[in-house]
């Protein structure tokens, strides 16, 4: 709560420091922010070309299932990867100029929001034409899109604030963090469905309890479900999947306080 | 009403640095028994500052000033103590911390202020200003990475000035750009203190410090040594503390036949000071001891600046004014009148030897640091007597 008042207070702040990292990311390349859009769709793209080819027709993979998927999945990789160098990437802000520590990472979120919003100006036409061409409709949940991505974000936050700070303290958090999203984007349906994994949850069911704890699980099938009217999951799992990383916020924030105060020494 | 209040103020660092670089370091340490070194770049500072005060703090390199500022700040988290400002603080520490390369200047203004905290609407009104004073008109446009460093930081002074804060901290930030850039600062920190703002200044410009500020912190190995009027703290901090502390490249050899027991920087006024008034008398007294009778001495001096430029010497003999003989206790006194130097830094060195050059009998090579200011608008290292004739076309 004093986190969000922090950067409510600084919110012209937030904004030009966003308002860097955005226009800094894409200047002088000649697409400029296109490559936002361009990126996924290529990814999403090839995914689907590959699954397509190795799965077979029978394979039951969607393309607004998977397009869904990875644009989401890029906006919390976004959120981690510059929250990585939130602060050891500018050294000089922490040293030198008092601000709340916070709103470095605060807008890296902010700006990868950015980011995905304009995404999904793309992604919802695009998504409600490959309905379309299976007599579908982009469903009429769609409208309540803001409620996932408002949780995503604060989702992304809590990533971006721990490795942010991690990092400063251990540089070795880059190359775990780098290790950790690609095991987390197989564990999580990015490229699949969920019902991708149901064989191995008849199998093993517990297995299929943990994968659910898995916020990423619960966000990307939230978004399948009111955009392309996919069953939603509503297991204790899945509950708990939701609720945990708002607990966990509070030791996040606690513990993002205390490491701060230490930065400039270590930077 | 106290502005900056500091109790018992410490910050410590380790000297394998604080926290370690990676996991394995980590790891190492922790399963290692031997206590990690420390060092305190501060430690039990305990002072008080009235609001609209404008204080200088001096020391030698690595003596703790720059953590002060950190820790006043709030940059630095204090390892013990307490440090508490009263209202707005604002520091010229880094000047274009924050700035993006890639953006342009214009861009970097409005980003800069931001971060320093300046409301967006204020520099909008102000960015004509901004720019101008910064004299970087034509190049807004550019990408700061092209601009030269004098253009960047002119650019980033010219924000933080806009700033309007209560204490403002100001980190040898004169030490940049041009003469006339530096006097437009200079002018911009003299209009914080009409407005009352209270200053915190660090420098080695002993100059400017002696100039602005109304009371100077003396501090050493992260201790405050000393507290008081500019002068007073400077005159210690130069007369006994830089070279108790081998802070100066001094020397002092000689057979001490003929012994300097004391010297004395005297003004017009007859009292010991180490600041000097351009066109003013400059007494220097050195007080000798002659172990047996000495005939023909010759007593000497030179000036040097602070960056070592010999600037004039002399002596007894040159000026032609002989001793036949010494023996004892002495007197010598040298009066310069007027002083032409103008404001700097400026060390004397003394020397007493024979007639003909061959015995050094004493000899102390920049030992005696002064300094001189000038109240007047010339410039440059000496004051020349000028008259300007002004002859109309008939």
């Amino acid at each position: 709560m004093q986190a969000l008042a922090i950067a409510w207070r600084h919110r012209e702040l937030l904004w030009n420091l966003a308002g860097r990292d955005l226009k800094g990311r894409y200047k002088d390349s000649v697409l400029g922010l296109l490559w936002t859009i361009l990126a996924p769709l290529f990814m999403a793209g090839i995914y689907i070309f590959f699954l397509r080819l190795l799965g077979g027709r029978g394979l039951q993979i969607g393309m607004p299932d998977i397009i869904i998927g990875v644009f989401a999945w890029q906006f919390t990789v976004q959120c981690v990867t510059s929250g990585l160098n939130a602060f050891t990437g500018n050294a000089n802000l922490v040293k030198k100029v008092y601000l709340p520590r916070l709103l470095l990472p605060t807008s890296v979120v902010l700006s990868a929001l950015v980011n995905y919003l304009l995404m999904l100006v793309v992604q919802l036409p695009l998504i409600a034409f490959l309905l379309w061409r299976q007599h579908e409709m982009l469903s009429i949940w769609t409208l309540a899109l803001p409620v996932v991505i408002v949780y995503q974000t604060f989702f992304n936050l809590l990533l971006a604030l721990t490795v942010s700070a991690a990092n400063v303290y251990f540089r070795d958090t880059q190359h775990l963090v780098g290790l950790g999203l690609s095991a987390w984007f197989f564990v999580s349906p990015v490229m699949y469905p969920l019902s991708f994994v149901h064989n191995l949850a008849e199998r093993w069911p517990w297995l299929e309890s943990l994968y659910q704890l898995n916020p990423l699980t619960v966000i990307i099938t939230a978004y399948r479900t009111l955009q392309t009217g996919a069953p939603l999951v509503l297991t204790p799992a899945a509950m708990i999947g939701w609720l945990w990383p708002l607990v966990a916020a509070v030791g996040v924030f606690y513990a993002f306080d205390r490491a701060q105060r230490n930065f400039a020494d270590v930077l | 009403m106290i502005a900056i209040e500091a109790q018992n103020l410490g910050k410590r660092y380790r000297k394998a640095g604080v926290g370690a670089p990676t996991l394995r370091e980590a790891l190492k340490r922790t399963f290692r028994r031997k206590p990690m070194e420390d060092f305190w770049a501060v430690r039990g500072l305990n002072f008080a500052i009235e609001p609209g005060r404008t204080i200088g703090v001096i020391g030698p390199n690595g003596s703790g000033k720059s953590s002060l500022l950190g820790l006043l700040a709030g940059t630095i988290t204090p390892t013990e103590g307490s440090v508490r400002v009263e209202g707005r603080i604002s520091s010229l520490l880094e000047l274009g911390a924050g700035f993006h390369p890639d953006l342009s200047g214009r861009e970097n203004v409005f980003l800069n202020a931001a971060i320093l905290g300046i409301p967006q609407e204020d520099v909008r009104r102000r960015f004509d200003a901004i720019v101008d004073f910064a004299g970087l008109r034509e190049f807004i446009d550019m990408p700061v990475k092209h601009y030269s460093s004098g253009m960047y930081v002119r650019l980033a002074f010219a924000v933080a000035v806009e700033m309007n804060p209560d204490v403002l901290l100001v980190d040898e930030v004169l030490a940049v750009g041009d003469t006339a850039f530096q006097m437009k600062c200079l002018d911009r920190i003299h209009d914080f203190k009409r407005r009352g703002k209270t200053i915190l200044l660090v420098s080695h410009a002993l100059e400017t410090v002696e100039q602005f500020c109304d009371e100077v912190i003396l501090i050493h190995k992260g201790a405050m040594i000393q507290r008081g009027p500019p002068s007073e703290v400077i005159f210690n901090y130069l007369k006994s503390y830089m070279v108790r502390i081998g802070m100066l490249n001094v020397e002092e050899h000689g057979t001490r036949e003929v012994e300097i027991r004391a010297v004395r920087l005297l003004d017009a006024a007859g009292h010991e000071t180490v600041v000097f008034t351009t066109g003013q008398p400059m007494v220097i007294e050195v007080q000798y001891h002659a172990k047996h009778r000495i005939e023909k001495p010759v007593f000497g001096f030179n000036l040097k600046t602070g960056n070592g430029i010999y600037v004039f010497g002399s002596n007894t003999q040159i000026a032609k004014v002989p001793l036949e003989a010494i023996a004892g206790d002495g007197v010598m006194r040298l009066t310069i009148n007027p002083l032409t130097l103008m404001a700097g830094r400026f060390f004397l060195s003394l020397s007493i030897h024979s007639w003909d050059h061959s015995v050094q009998y004493h000899r102390q090579e920049d030992l005696h640091p002064f300094m001189v200011k000038d109240d007047s608008q010339h410039k440059g290292l000496l004051h020349l007597d000028t008259a300007w004739e002004h002859r109309p076309a008939l």
